[in-house]
């Protein structure tokens, strides 16, 4: 009985974790209307900054400070910041696909750093040596991934509760008509590239928790966590769930992640033996299809923007 | 819209998904069926051939009648090398087939994570044929792997001796390292320059070849520079074909050295045999026992083709093990009892059993009576250190008009003493 519950906790636990990612990118894409290229770096940033800071020490790399978890967790969520400041400094006047290439870029830049800078993230080999908090006391892996479920949702709510309250409030309205028209949003007094930035920053953040929590998981991580492939993973959640809607982009993440999953089990489990080999390509093709399906199906996503009329 | 289509669309995907529901009734009914796991990159060109060597070896195993009682069924899973993918799939292997062994996977990067969040905490055995990763050895020595986990590639230390013995031999003075930027190529690159510089070759550069570049022009060009005698590659054979190629062509020497990652059939049409006469390799394999010629043998009956892609002796190897630690460990074992069990069979003082159905049979003679096995396998007598590594005797290989030819055979006491010569 507790086999069959350990996997659903295990898949709510990575989706949840991704479905945070997707709100950091809702915000900025979804509502702000800024094409980040390069989820896998500020997601990555979040993960490494946290093992940087709350590891153990290790001979052959940067870190293991042993901080105190809540306190090393925000410290990988402001490394994140620190990194789309530095970033969004740089790009932010840059518009749509050109902020997307110039992204795009920044996280290919990060990945092929740790990968190289051995000295700082372990190189190709990765960054271990990271204890689970509450792992001693919680020595059952069930009750222990149960647990670690409960915070990782709370962590969601959280966010989720946030960006709500943030898009009923005159702020979200002013995010949006950035999004819509940035001259008119000028002429109204306001100033877009701060504003721009904010929500730039903010989003990262967001992704960079759910680094942090990636992280702490598998209390490891490799320059192969963030290849380009998580970028497109997290914009596919976003966009088949309904960009610019909160509960969108959860739901987008459930079911993005539940059809990369679903399918590669579907295929090993019913495929025949001949075919067993390529069960890898097809289940590319399957993602591909449904994803396709999806988009031609409902352009807008499952759960569409809503407009919202705050006073 | 294109309703027309979206409605095929609509109907095509119900009527594949039927399809393929239809073939699964062909499963082969047994009285009993152990299912064990694979997470192998299989959308991956040369992870393919990886999990077909794997379940070639389940397949020998289930002419003798499978292991612990019951026939085994090899359920595969695709990494995508991607870690999220990998350490997924090896948990639903875990807790929805409830597999007590996993073999896999081949990037260290989705190995490890599959070694601490789910092989470890659930007591599953783990054998990998292809991570290479030090970080590995430096968990098991921690005590985090529980004894759980083994692998059957030598780490590299073992192929950055013996080229660097090869450069020795041909008196090369200097030499430029070209290496795969992973784990695998960082930690061969950065072995094989200190060893060179250890028996006084200079080393004119170390250069990582990034994957999946349209051109390598600059990374050759930087090669170049110091003039090298000769080039150390320990690349795959995609990038190794660009490479190679455009370093011929800006003059490069054809004196090169090879890991066995570029043992393959498709470097040497794609880059001309007639440049690879000063081409040498090194391989971990041991063609000196009988069981390695026969796998080779048997590998040929059974694909048609050379086994020379990377991984595939290791990968037989790794199942054959797995297997024979679980026909050891007898009916419904966990993994904990499984992998208890591997020193067992890979006992360098045990009865010697050959790499097949035959051998397989007589191993469960033996087993029976209690006894003990030496598994003599496609990279040799295989046996495993404290932290589940193994070392290896090592062979030099060069290419022919035809495959593939051994040079010169490197006994496991000649590879050990040159290597403790480095110190």
């Amino acid at each position: 009985m507790i086999g069959w519950l350990s996997y659903p906790i295990f898949f709510a636990t990575v989706a949840s974790i991704l479905a945070i990612a997707v709100l950091g990118l809702n915000l900025q894409w979804g509502i702000t209307g800024l094409f980040n290229g390069g989820v896998a770096a500020f997601f990555g940033a979040g993960a490494y900054g946290l093992l940087i800071l709350g590891g153990t020490p290790q001979p052959d790399h940067m870190g293991g400070f042993e901080w105190f978890y809540p306190v090393a967790l925000l410290g990988g969520v402001l490394f994140s910041g620190l990194l789309a400041w530095i970033v969004g400094l740089l790009t932010l006047k840059l518009r749509h696909d050109y902020l997307a290439i110039a992204t795009f870029g920044v996280a290919v830049a990060f990945e092929n750093f740790v990968r190289n800078a051995e000295w700082f993230s372990g190189g190709a080999k990765g960054m271990r040596g990271f204890e689970r908090p509450l792992e001693s006391w919680i020595a059952d892996p069930f009750w222990f991934n149960l647990a670690f479920l409960g915070v990782v949702l709370m962590a969601l709510m959280g966010v989720y509760a946030l960006l709500e309250r943030l898009l009923r409030s005159p702020f979200g309205r002013l995010l949006r008509a950035i999004r819509e028209d940035e001259h008119a949003a000028q002429s109204l007094g306001k100033t877009p590239s701060r504003v721009r930035l904010t929500a730039f920053v903010t989003g990262s953040m967001i992704m960079g928790l759910a680094g942090g929590l990636y992280a702490t998981f598998y209390a490891f991580v490799s320059p192969q966590d963030v290849v380009p492939t998580l970028t497109f993973q997290v914009w596919a959640m976003l966009i088949v769930g309904g960009a610019g809607n909160n509960r969108g982009g959860v739901l987008g993440a459930f079911l993005i992640w539940a059809a990369w999953t679903a399918s590669g089990w579907g295929l090993s489990r019913f495929a025949p033996v001949e075919l067993q080999l390529y069960t890898g390509t097809l289940q590319y093709i399957l993602i591909g299809l449904i994803i396709v399906g999806m988009l031609l199906w409902r352009p807008q996503g499952l759960l569409p923007e809503k407009l919202i009329m705050s006073q | 819209m294109n309703l027309k289509h979206l409605n095929r669309f609509r109907c095509g995907l119900p009527i594949l998904l039927l399809g393929l529901l239809g073939f699964a009734g062909s499963a082969s009914a047994q009285n009993c069926t152990t299912k064990i796991g694979a997470v192998l990159p299989t959308s991956v060109d040369w992870g393919r051939p990886i999990a077909a060597t794997a379940q070639f070896a389940v397949d020998l195993v289930n002419e003798a009648g499978g292991a612990g009682g019951c026939k085994i069924e090899m359920v595969l899973r695709d990494t995508q090398v991607d870690p999220k993918v990998g350490v997924d799939a090896a948990k639903a292997l875990v807790d929805l087939e409830k597999v007590p062994v996993l073999l896999g996977a081949v990037s260290s990067g989705v190995t490890v994570p599959i070694l601490t969040s789910v092989a470890v905490p659930a007591g599953v055995m783990e054998i990998s044929c292809c991570s290479s990763s030090t970080a590995i050895t430096a968990l098991a020595k921690e005590g985090k792997t529980k004894g759980l986990w083994f692998r059957t590639f030598a780490t590299s230390g073992v192929q950055a001796a013996v080229g660097t013995m090869l450069a020795k031999d041909k008196g090369y003075k200097s030499v430029a390292v070209l290496y795969k930027n992973d784990d695998w190529g960082q930690d061969i690159s950065k072995l094989t320059a200190e060893a060179l510089r250890a028996v006084g070759i200079t080393v004119t550069g170390s250069i990582a070849i990034n994957d999946g570049q349209a051109s390598y022009r600059a990374e050759v060009t930087e090669a170049l520079k110091g003039n090298p005698e000769a080039i150390y590659m320990a690349l795959y054979p995609k990038e190794g074909i660009s490479v190679v190629r455009e370093w011929l062509s800006l003059g490069g020497t054809q004196n090169m050295i090879m890991a066995n990652s570029l043992k393959s059939d498709e470097f040497r049409d794609s880059v001309g045999v007639k440049y690879l006469k000063n081409a040498l390799g090194t391989d971990t394999a041991s063609p000196r026992v009988a069981s390695a010629s026969r796998f080779v043998e048997m590998y040929k009956a059974r694909f048609n083709s050379e086994p020379n892609g990377p991984g595939l002796s290791n990968s037989f190897d790794a199942t054959m093990i797995a297997l024979l630690a679980m026909e050891a460990a007898g009916p419904n074992a966990s993994g904990a009892q499984i992998a208890a069990q591997v020193r067992r069979v890979t006992d360098p003082k045990g009865t010697p059993v050959t790499a097949d159905t035959a051998g397989f049979r007589q191993a469960k003679e033996v087993l029976k009576s209690g006894g003990t096995v030496m598994y003599q396998g496609a990279t040799g007598n295989v046996s495993f250190d404290a932290n589940g590594d193994v070392s290896a005797p090592a062979v030099s290989w060069s290419f022919t008009e035809t495959g593939i030819k051994e040079e010169r055979y490197i006994s496991l006491e000649e590879v050990n003493a040159f290597m403790n010569s480095l110190n």
